[in-house]
């Protein structure tokens, strides 16, 4: 008990001791944090991107487009495949919809489609070319399921006439038996939708389709059965090659699958590598956090040979010594992990932001250089991560220590007052 | 009647050192017996083998050969644990350059081997204390060796070779780093010390080691025949 105390006490014996090596032990603990959260904070954006990422496979009837009023009606997916296709492992969501063309002035077509209200609005042939937003009115409700209702883009609606304002009190009557000479035209009686919302894309075909209710669709083109496409979201990019082999070999006799395998695995494994390379960072700051402190307290120790021959000679035992020195040695990379710790709450986000830009930015693709630099890198660590700092750093500064204090105290105590 | 055992005992005495492919013998086949009181000076130039022998009789290094018997106990024969106990019982070691744990004042200098032996905290204080008073550093006795003058200091250490009361004390030129003066009053406080136990002291100061019962002069790691017993001169010149 006496020589741990003594041990404490040696913390205060040189001030200026104390500061040296409180910060020698204190930067590479900053360092450690520094890099930890930078670590942290790529993992983060880099999973948030990689939910971004397209994971949605498309099904639709083998060599068609869907359309269900195109030359071939029977070209479009029986309905038994929508729940094979929900019977999938990894498949967490899946959105049917029914595709009809339809001639405005020509030699123009718009496209109806029938959806799920609450489904992602997607635009026929140009899905990557933008994401329809209500400019006007209002979106569909489940409300909305089996009623008369209608969203147009802003295309459709300046051609037919309708204006922003109108929305929720426009009509437009949809004529099955218009239809352009290559289109086959069904005989079914007009239907009059009221318009609730318009949309807009960003892309001037996309602004040339109306979203309806699919129930409502089914009833106004008589398609009791069958869907033009479907569309199936998987957990995640890892399993979307998984996913696709298997839709292949359930439902491949009948639908075309398309894979945005190329988008996703280049994602998916350049996401993994930003990941690699922030912790890899974080590893090599905790190694040379170890071996500092380590070093630090090794050299600690060996400065202090005479101390300990000192001791021995006047009657000190090896462990009182080593009791000593270990105490001592905890002690300072405690205070140094406060301050350490002091330092990254005050300085740690300015100085992290720093450390990104230069340590890991340089090495990011191009790709992922804008994403990134945005990064937020807070100052902020879980308490497992502090603690396994703390733990690690006290381990090495106990390992230093006692493996100095060790050859120390197996010399004599002469030769322990002679060591250099 | 017969004559009590000597409480240092030294037969053919060696430590040998190796320096490149050259071995030297610092210590080269002494015979010596010390008696269990009294003060014993060592003198010979540098490089004769004093501080060697001394370290060698206080267990602070090992002998090549030969034998060492201390206080009854052969110090070939021990393991390192009971050298360590040897150490803090048997004998008390001043360094010439003090040696005291500079982040502890005077009185837990002191009170430092006390704990090592498991001295009661109450015990081990009023000890200390008195040891102080003793070397008449009773004022200082709060005062960290840095606030010491080196004379104050080499008398905190030789209270703390005391503090387990060891029936040897050995000194390694213990007046080596004070001004003459300062030295004269350390060799007298030795001098008292010696009445009651054994000191051996290292020096290089033949005016200084006169002040001593015994003096052995040591070359080439060899007791030379003029070894000085002032003791029995004085008894004899008193007759």
């Amino acid at each position: 008990m006496g020589m741990i105390l003594l041990g404490l006490r040696n913390l205060f014996r040189n001030k200026l001791r104390l500061m040296i090596v409180v910060l020698l032990l204190a930067t590479p603990l900053f360092l450690l944090l520094a890099m930890q959260s930078i670590a942290d904070a790529v993992s983060r954006q880099t999973t948030t991107l990689m939910q971004d990422v397209n994971t949605v496979l498309q099904l639709r009837a083998r060599g068609s487009m869907g359309h269900i009023n195109m030359i071939a009606q029977d070209r479009i997916l029986p309905h038994s495949v929508l729940d094979k296709v929900r019977g999938i492992e990894h498949v967490v969501h899946v959105e049917p919809y029914l595709l009809a063309m339809a001639p405005i002035t020509p030699p123009n077509f718009v496209m109806h489609v029938g959806l799920a209200p609450g489904a992602v609005k997607r635009l026929e042939s140009h899905g990557e070319a933008g994401n329809p937003r209500i400019i006007a009115g209002r979106d569909f409700t489940p409300e909305d399921a089996g009623k008369d209702v209608a969203i147009i883009g802003q295309g459709y609606a300046a051609w037919a006439g309708i204006k922003p304002e109108d929305m929720g009190r426009a009509t437009l009557t949809v004529d099955t038996t218009r239809t352009h000479p290559v289109i086959y035209a069904l005989d079914r009686p007009k239907r009059t939708l009221t318009v609730i919302g318009m949309y807009a894309s960003g892309y001037v075909f996309g602004d040339l389709q109306l979203f309806m209710p699919i129930d409502t669709f089914r009833s106004l083109y008589g398609s009791k059965e069958g869907i033009s496409w479907i569309f199936a979201r998987v957990d995640s990019v890892d399993n979307v090659a998984t996913v696709a082999q298997r839709l292949r070999e359930t439902v491949g006799d009948v639908a075309d699958i398309l894979v945005p395998q190329n988008a996703a695995v280049f994602t998916a494994t350049t996401s993994r590598a930003v990941i690699r390379l922030a912790w890899i960072g974080g590893v090599l700051a905790f190694a040379l956090m170890s071996l500092v402190v380590f070093f630090v307290l090794l050299m600690q120790v060996r400065e202090r040979a005479r101390e300990i021959g000192t001791l021995k000679a006047i009657g000190a035992s090896n462990g009182a010594v080593s009791a000593q020195f270990l105490t001592e040695a905890v002690a300072l990379t405690i205070v140094s992990g406060a301050l350490g710790l002091l330092i990254f709450r005050l300085a740690g986000e300015a100085v992290t932001g720093r450390l990104f830009a230069m340590g890991i930015g340089p090495f990011l693709p191009a790709h992922y250089k804008p994403l990134f630099e945005s990064l937020s890198v807070g100052s902020h660590l879980s308490g497992s991560v502090l603690l396994l700092v703390v733990l690690v750093a006290v381990a090495a500064a106990a390992l230093g220590s006692a493996y100095g204090v060790r050859r120390l105290v197996k010399l004599s105590p002469l030769e322990a007052m002679r060591h250099e | 009647m017969n004559k009590p055992a000597p409480l240092v005992e030294l037969r053919d005495l060696w430590k040998s050192y190796r320096k490149g492919s050259e071995t030297i013998d610092a210590v080269a086949g002494i015979d010596l017996d010390l008696p269990e009181r009294g003060m014993v000076a060592i003198v010979g130039p540098s490089g004769s083998g004093k501080s060697t022998l001394l370290h060698v009789i206080g267990a602070m290094d090992r002998p090549t050969r030969g034998s060492v018997r201390v206080a009854g106990r052969n110090l070939g024969d021990i393991p390192q644990g009971e050298l360590t106990r040897f150490r803090r019982e048997v004998v008390g070691f001043v360094f010439q350059t003090f040696n005291l744990i500079p982040n502890l004042t005077a009185v837990e200098n002191v009170a430092l081997p006390m704990e090592f032996s498991g001295v009661a905290r109450a015990a081990r204080a009023s000890r200390a204390k008195a040891l102080l008073e003793r070397v008449d550093l009773g004022q200082r006795a709060r005062h960290r060796p840095n606030e010491l003058s080196g004379g104050e200091m080499q008398r905190v250490a030789i209270a703390r070779a005391l503090a387990n009361e060891p029936p040897v004390v050995l000194a390694d030129e213990p007046t080596g780093n004070l001004d003459s003066a300062t030295g004269r009053l350390i060799y007298e406080l030795l001098q008292a010390i010696a009445r009651e136990r054994t000191v051996v002291v290292v020096t290089h100061s033949e005016e200084l080691a006169r002040l001593a019962d015994r003096v052995l002069h040591l070359r080439d790691g060899r007791l030379s025949n003029a070894a000085h017993d002032h003791s029995a001169r004085e008894a004899r010149s008193g007759a």
